[in-house]
């Protein structure tokens, strides 16, 4: 049974291949197609086109795929997490930010892929440094160091991308993509508070069964709590309260990860008092956040995002991790 | 206990993954500590979240005091059975106060957020009448096996239900921690509540029941007095091992014959 599917997957992927090679920009019928298979050096186009441009490329898609899958593999049952991509390392955004700069400052083409591998890598040990518990890595840890790096690098490239997309169409979608305050008024605030504030009476409504759950799903089912109804509630009110911010401001990250860790902090795991602290110390850093967008480089705007995750990021990493993180009750 | 406050199971057949475990149970339960024994997979504990209602049973009907345990709200339910689950894992920085302090939730809508002074009072007692009350600021995961089944317990207390259904609450105890642990049970019985648990140890249910329920293959094989179920045929019967069962002063003792397992 599984050797028919192993057999059945390697068949797939043979004739994946071959598609590949056999379609493209120049029609070949498949006569010439097996000719120039055969004959790689036959001095025609047809075998220029096979060879140097088609099983090149057809090679390079299946390493790709194949690299990123096993990682993924890898990394889902190190960290026994069915949702861990393997870009959660680091790799992509260490990547990407350092293309990101080198493109911005005109380096030349040939060394971005060398550049590439070398921060994306420099990026990953960052992380498993910041993950590392004595000689162990901590699979939690591991996690957001990932995820709070990434959004550190990923700012960079955001902020790379807006200073080169200034003047030209695309300028309104970067700007929504680095989070920005920038010329929002009452108008979109009447536009998007009701929807906030229906996902705020929500989630107000549900934090005392929320509190019970932390004792685990079926004994808060044995306490009373309606688990189906409240899942449902939290993922509406969640939804509501998120498609509000990111009607009002694009893309600002961090702060929805690390605000609540900071409250954890301050007053304790009882979501009684951890869900308030954490709404009036999410509103409190966004309003200081959005002041210094504002003047630090007046007249210009530093995008709200990008600034939040500057200032942002390395002082979660500093305060969660260094200080140690504690398991989530 | 007041006849009202009778559990009642009548023809109860219960079905897991698509396989009958048990047909037409009926039983009727009113106080003191009853014990659930049986072979592994039998159905026990099935039986027991059919009756706290976290499952539904393919037929028949399981009242408390005449209310069927379905058509209650999930709040009427946990103010009428306490439902121990101690094998799921919990947040390990919950302190035990905090822990305990959840089994207030069904007594209360959801805009009143804060303790009542009767609140206080159900967790204050709950803790003392399972020795736990100094370890209220602990963390759960700090806590030994025992202690951990202890709060469990002052959980269940603090709910102030008339029932309270335990799935193996000796299990991974060590025999000092197991002893209290039933002794426990024992007292929350003599207070007027209906205990009924699930247990391993043929030993333990003989020593601590007023009644053993012994499940097997298909339903109820014997329901009594633990002299009366716990005998060489039924036990027999419900593991499929030949055990001699010896009266002594202090209680039954079971001698397995080993050899005949071959």
């Amino acid at each position: 049974m599984l050797a028919a599917r192993f057999a059945g997957l390697a068949a797939l992927l043979l004739l994946a291949m071959l598609i590949g090679v056999a379609f493209g920009g120049a029609s070949l019928d498949p006569a010439m197609l097996l000719r120039v298979l055969l004959h790689p050096h036959d001095g025609s186009d047809a075998a220029t086109i096979v060879w140097q441009l088609r099983v090149p490329r057809v090679a390079i898609a299946a390493t790709v795929g194949a690299a990123l899958a096993l990682a993924g593999a890898l990394l889902q049952a190190l960290l026994r997490n069915p949702i861990v991509d393997p870009y959660l390392t680091g790799v992509s955004a260490g990547a990407g930010a350092s293309i990101a700069v080198a493109a911005t400052i005109g380096v030349a083409p040939a060394f971005i892929p060398p550049l590439g591998f070398a921060s994306g890598l420099a990026t990953s040990v960052l992380v498993a440094v910041l993950a590392r518990r004595g000689p162990r890595l901590d699979p939690e840890r591991l996690i957001l160091a990932g995820v709070s790096l990434s959004a550190l690098l990923s700012a960079v490239i955001t902020l790379a991308i807006e200073r080169l997309a200034r003047g030209t169409a695309s300028e309104a979608i970067i700007a929504w993509l680095a989070g920005s305050l920038a010329g929002r008024s009452w108008p979109e605030l009447a536009a998007a508070a009701p929807e906030a504030l229906l996902g705020l009476a929500i989630a107000a409504a549900t934090i005392p069964a929320l509190n019970v759950l932390r004792l685990g799903e079926a004994r808060a089912a044995a306490l009373g709590v309606d688990v189906t109804r409240l899942q449902w509630a939290l993922l509406v009110a969640a939804t509501l309260l998120t498609a509000s911010a990111v009607a009002l401001a694009g893309l600002v990250g961090f702060v929805g990860l690390v605000v609540p860790h900071l409250a954890r902090r301050l007053v304790g795991a009882d979501l009684r008092a951890l869900i308030p602290a954490s709404l009036l110390t999410g509103a409190a850093l966004v309003v200081l956040a959005d002041v210094l967008a504002r003047t630090v480089a007046a007249p210009a705007e530093i995008p709200l995002g990008v600034l939040l995750a500057f200032v942002g990021v390395p002082a979660f990493l500093v305060l969660y991790l260094r200080g140690g993180a504690r398991a989530y009750a | 206990m007041p006849e009202r406050e009778t559990l009642v199971l009548d023809g109860v057949d219960i079905e897991r993954g698509g396989r009958m475990l048990l047909q037409n149970v009926t039983l009727r339960l009113c106080d003191g500590v009853v014990a659930i024994v049986g072979a592994n997979g039998v159905g026990k504990t099935s039986l027991l979240r059919a009756i706290g209602g976290a499952l539904p049973p393919q037929a028949g009907t399981i009242a408390l005091a005449g209310v069927d345990v379905r058509a209650m709200s999930p709040r009427e339910r946990a103010r009428a059975i306490a439902l121990v689950e101690s094998a799921e894992p919990a947040g390990a920085t919950l302190t035990v106060a905090d822990a305990v302090a959840a089994a207030r939730f069904p007594y209360h809508r959801w805009w009143e957020w804060d303790a009542t002074p009767d609140d206080e009072q159900a967790i204050d007692d709950a803790l003392q009448r399972t020795g736990t009350t100094a370890l209220r600021a602990r963390e759960l995961g700090t806590l030994s096996a025992g202690e951990r089944q202890r709060v469990w317990i002052a959980l269940a207390l603090a709910q102030r239900a008339p029932v309270m259904l335990l799935d193996e609450p000796t299990a991974h105890l060590d025999l000092r921690a197991a002893v209290e642990t039933l002794a426990l049970l024992r007292r929350v019985a003599a207070n007027g509540s209906l205990v009924v648990a699930v247990l391993h140890q043929l030993e333990e249910a003989a020593a601590f029941a007023d009644r053993v329920v012994v499940l097997g293959a298909g339903g109820v094989i014997a329901d009594g007095a633990p002299e009366r179920a716990l005998t060489t045929e039924t036990i027999s019967r419900a593991f499929g091992v030949d055990v001699m069962v010896e009266r002594r002063p202090e209680g039954l003792a079971f001698h397995r014959r080993l050899a005949e397992l071959g």
